[in-house]
């Protein structure tokens, strides 16, 4: 995993001295990551504006999506900025997000690996004037292009994927004050991606205060009522029906944050997890005829061992154990442990932070979004967590503790977690989006920072792997919510999960299998051989 | 009962001065103080040795918290009758209130009000007397804020005085700085108090607490790592300490060391029978490991101990895990709906 860097590379020259030699090439190695990761730079900053009023929304962005969204086989990066906030805020606020320093972006990957911003071009610039939060992206006219729906204080938009490298922002799926992540997934099993909402507090600029003596911090959520989540059917179209009422989703009042998909109990029908904030978290089960019920206590993951609730940020499903079972990690505050969630099977869950050795490696971390994905194509897959504290000046609060973290990875070995020195600056990590970026059969990732420019990280491990791209024909284009499995490994297709973004829809398997087996939204099984190389295709048998 | 004892006396005496008596004591029934004040500092005029005359008088400044003008005519009632009711404890009450502590000490005493003796000892600097005055006081009434105020008041000072004798002592700095570093982590300055353990060690490496503490400060900082060979040093010079047991038993959980763990709260348990804390930790330890029946024994027993806690409520969650995983739904969900009915009555 950890590569070794050239004396070339690492700017030794054989012109000087040997003993300045030595010394030179010494602290040259030592200052440069021997990480698995290579950081690629963009020209982006996000936004964030914060005052002196310390408003909630300050500390909460901002999302990133992975997208393929002119169709050439090559994943773009979709950031979402903050916006402009006056200090204070004279309300109506304006956001000012046609300006060039609080746009959301849009980049294009090349032929060549570099990219270029192609906002304008896209027709993504400006949009409603809402604050920016975070991103989902889904075909979700199943024409064969990415679309992407954008939250944010204040309302939301669809930016419906033309087809010819440009986008129309619509009002379709509309979303009233504070959305913060959301995911397309297929509750129904129609062949078309409906969309979940998750939204955060009842809380707005006008009706803001300020907490903490003797200096201001962010509030802590339990200043605010909660609010209810949303989701929406896709009627075909390209309409969408709110059925939060119907469905129950709308009936539970939440404090959410992070969002994830996955068939936890394996019948077929996709099922939502909520990272809630300072409560007890949410686990929407799929009852199989358009509605669902909270069922996150009996389930056993709606608190932590200690049944303590905890601020639940980020949440990711994914087969830690390889024993075929999707299980869930939450991440949270620093002194509350990253909570993992190991399934059981029957729709039971028991928490194995503690056992699995997590609960050692992120009780002094604070997680947002994050990923279980097999980065090092060992056949285990590990934990990759953008963090930061909430609170900007924690170290006044907490000497123990810091703002600025370094991303983190956590090796899985086994069923435990190992801690792995990526070598990475401390950032305000928020947003985080997985995908194979440059199409080598392994797993990268791109963090969003608040206030700050985005980390590309290409992974490169020495190990192979597959990415798998699903095309459905019964099922939703993408294949969305289809379960591949390849030896001990399993994976469920989704690019929902993480904080406020959105990761490639394609499906990561490490080593390189000659056979899956596939089971598509529906039930329907089909067995493939796969063609050698890091990117294979296969399409639903019809 | 004071207007009638003055009464009693005001019969043997003249008109004038009975008409004074009841006019004060008019005024005074109907809340005219000025008014009551008036009228008794003619009577004192008229008898002087009258003590019923000046403690009705230093009553009614008293009443009016001027407890300046109240000394003096209580301080002469007393003179001319060391035993007149309410006497003692006003003019004691009035010194108090104008910061003469030692003065108001003898009254207080003699009228046995034992809270406001217990403030006036606190303020004479007699610390220990206080704490004893105080803490009887609050047996009476264990609610009064201000008595819980000034107890915890004088517990502290009683605390500096003895840390400043520490300090005197030739061989005092070792634990000094123990004191010190337990006073910084009190503050939650958790790295200055861990340089002043460190500092005791380097002293005195078998001093007893030190590791535990800085142990404590690294658990409650989530430095898992660091706090396990603090708490085994305590273990190993302690080998009797049952908090030594279960704070390295709860470490060596946090760090997924279960088995490990369940030796350590086992023996914890063994020290110090009968804590619900080291119950929780061992049934989830055993859970952990798999030994659902002696988990489930463990965790009813936090259940109870302390049926409407936090530890309940943690071990409730517990148990309908273990019931689930055992197939049995009824209990499962039984020990959810404790749950459910405890964190509402919480909320």
């Amino acid at each position: 995993m950890i590569r070794a860097l050239s004396n070339s590379r690492s700017g030794c020259s054989s012109s000087l001295p040997l003993r300045y030699l030595l010394w030179l090439c010494a602290a040259v190695v030592t200052a440069q990551s021997l990480s698995l990761f290579r950081s690629v730079t963009l020209p982006f900053v996000h936004r964030h504006s914060p005052t002196t009023q310390k408003y909630l929304i300050e500390t909460m962005g901002g999302g990133v999506a992975l997208l393929d969204y002119d169709g050439d086989g090559r994943l773009d990066i979709f950031l979402v900025n903050g916006g402009k906030l006056d200090d204070p805020v004279r309300l109506p606020a304006y956001f000012r997000r046609a300006e060039a320093a609080y746009a959301n972006r849009l980049y294009r990957q090349q032929p060549d690996g570099t990219f270029v911003d192609v906002t304008a071009r896209a027709g993504l610039w400006g949009g409603p004037n809402i604050y920016g939060m975070g991103v989902a992206a889904g075909d979700v006219d199943n024409d064969g292009d990415a679309d992407l729906y954008v939250t944010g204080y204040g309302g939301t938009v669809l930016y419906r994927n033309n087809g010819n490298g440009t986008f129309t922002a619509t009002t379709e799926a509309a979303v009233e004050g504070w959305s913060v992540s959301a995911a397309f997934f297929d509750y129904d099993n129609d062949g078309r991606l409906d969309l979940f909402v998750a939204r955060y507090l009842d809380w707005d600029l006008a009706r803001n205060i300020l907490c903490g003596t003797p200096f201001h911090a962010y509030c802590r959520p339990d200043k605010f009522n909660g609010v209810a989540n949303v989701l929406f059917h896709n009627e075909g179209g390209g309409r969408f029906r709110d059925v939060s009422r119907e469905s129950g989703v709308g009936g539970v009042i939440g404090k959410g944050m992070g969002v994830a998909v996955s068939d936890y109990d394996g019948d077929g029908f996709a099922e939502v997890f909520v990272a809630n904030d300072g409560m007890e978290q949410y686990l929407f089960h799929n009852e199989r005829n358009g509605r669902f019920v909270e069922r996150a206590l009996e389930a056993g993951v709606a608190l932590s061992d200690d049944a303590r609730s905890y601020a639940g940020m980020g949440a990711a499903f994914g087969d830690y154990d390889n024993d075929g079972r999707p299980d869930l990690v939450v991440t949270n505050l620093a002194l509350e442990k990253f909570a993992l969630y190991r399934n059981e099977g029957e729709g039971r869950f028991s928490y194995t932070s503690l056992s699995s050795g997590l609960a050692g490696l992120t009780s002094r971390h604070s997680g947002w979004g994050v990923g279980l994905h097999d980065f090092d194509n060992d056949g285990s897959k590990d934990i990759f967590a953008a963090q930061s504290h909430v609170l900007d000046n924690v170290e006044r609060i907490h000497s123990g503790l810091r703002y600025l973290e370094p991303p983190a990875l956590y090796r899985g070995v086994a069923g435990k977690f190992a801690p792995v020195d990526l070598g990475l600056p401390a950032v305000a990590g928020r947003g985080a989006a997985f995908g194979d970026i440059n199409n080598d059969g392994k797993m990268d990732a791109v963090v969003s920072v608040l206030g700050g420019a985005p980390m590309v990280l290409l992974n490169r491990s020495a190990r192979p792997g597959v990415t798998l791209r699903l095309v459905g024909r019964r099922a939703n284009r993408d294949g969305v919510g289809a379960i591949v499995r390849a030896g001990a490994q399993t994976v469920y297709a989704t690019g929902a999960g993480s904080y406020l973004s959105a990761g490639d829809i394609r499906v990561h398997l490490s080593g390189a299998p000659r056979t899956v087996e596939i089971t598509w939204p529906g039930g329907r099984r089909q067995t493939e051989q796969l063609a050698p190389g890091p990117i294979v295709t296969v399409e639903e048998k019809e | 009962m004071l207007p009638l004892f003055f009464l009693a006396l005001a019969q043997a005496v003249t008109p004038e001065l009975r008409q004074h008596v009841e006019a004060g004591l008019r005024a005074k029934a109907a809340g005219d103080l000025d008014g009551a004040a008036r009228e008794f500092q003619r009577v004192a005029e008229l008898a002087p040795e009258l003590a019923a005359a000046h403690v009705n008088l230093g009553s009614v400044y008293f009443q009016q918290k001027d407890y300046a003008r109240a000394t003096g005519p209580l301080r002469r009632a007393l003179q001319l009758n060391a035993d007149l009711p309410g006497a003692q404890q006003m003019l004691g009450t009035a010194l108090l209130a104008q910061g003469a502590a030692v003065e108001a000490i003898p009254h207080l005493e003699r009228a046995q009000a034992a809270d406001l003796l217990g403030i006036a000892l606190l303020e004479a600097g007699r610390t220990r007397d206080a704490v004893d005055k105080l803490e009887a006081a609050l047996l009476q009434r264990p609610e009064d804020p201000d008595l819980t105020y000034y107890l915890s008041h004088a517990h502290g000072r009683l605390s500096k005085d003895l840390f400043e004798r520490l300090r005197a002592q030739p061989d005092g700095a070792t634990r000094v700085q123990q004191m010190l570093g337990e006073a910084a982590a009190g503050a939650g300055q958790r790295e200055q108090a861990e340089k002043h353990f460190r500092a005791a060690l380097a002293a005195r490496a078998d001093l007893r607490g030190v590791h535990l503490a800085i142990g404590q400060l690294y658990l409650a900082g989530g430095d898992y790592a660091r706090a396990e060979p603090e708490f085994r040093a305590e273990a190993r010079m302690a080998p009797m300490s049952a908090m030594a047991a279960y704070k390295l038993g709860l470490t060596l959980m946090n760090l997924g060391k279960a088995a490990e763990a369940i030796t350590e709260l086992q023996r914890a348990e063994q020290l110090q029978p009968g804590m619900p804390e080291t119950h929780l930790a061992l049934g989830k330890a055993l859970a952990a490991t798999g030994d659902l029946s002696g988990a489930e024994g463990a965790l009813q027993k936090v259940v109870q101990a302390e049926p409407a806690s936090a530890l309940a409520e943690a071990a409730h969650l517990q148990l309908s895990q273990i019931y689930r995983k055992l197939g049995r739904t009824a209990d499962a969900d039984r020990e959810i709906r404790a749950l459910q009915e405890l964190r509402r009555g919480r909320r």
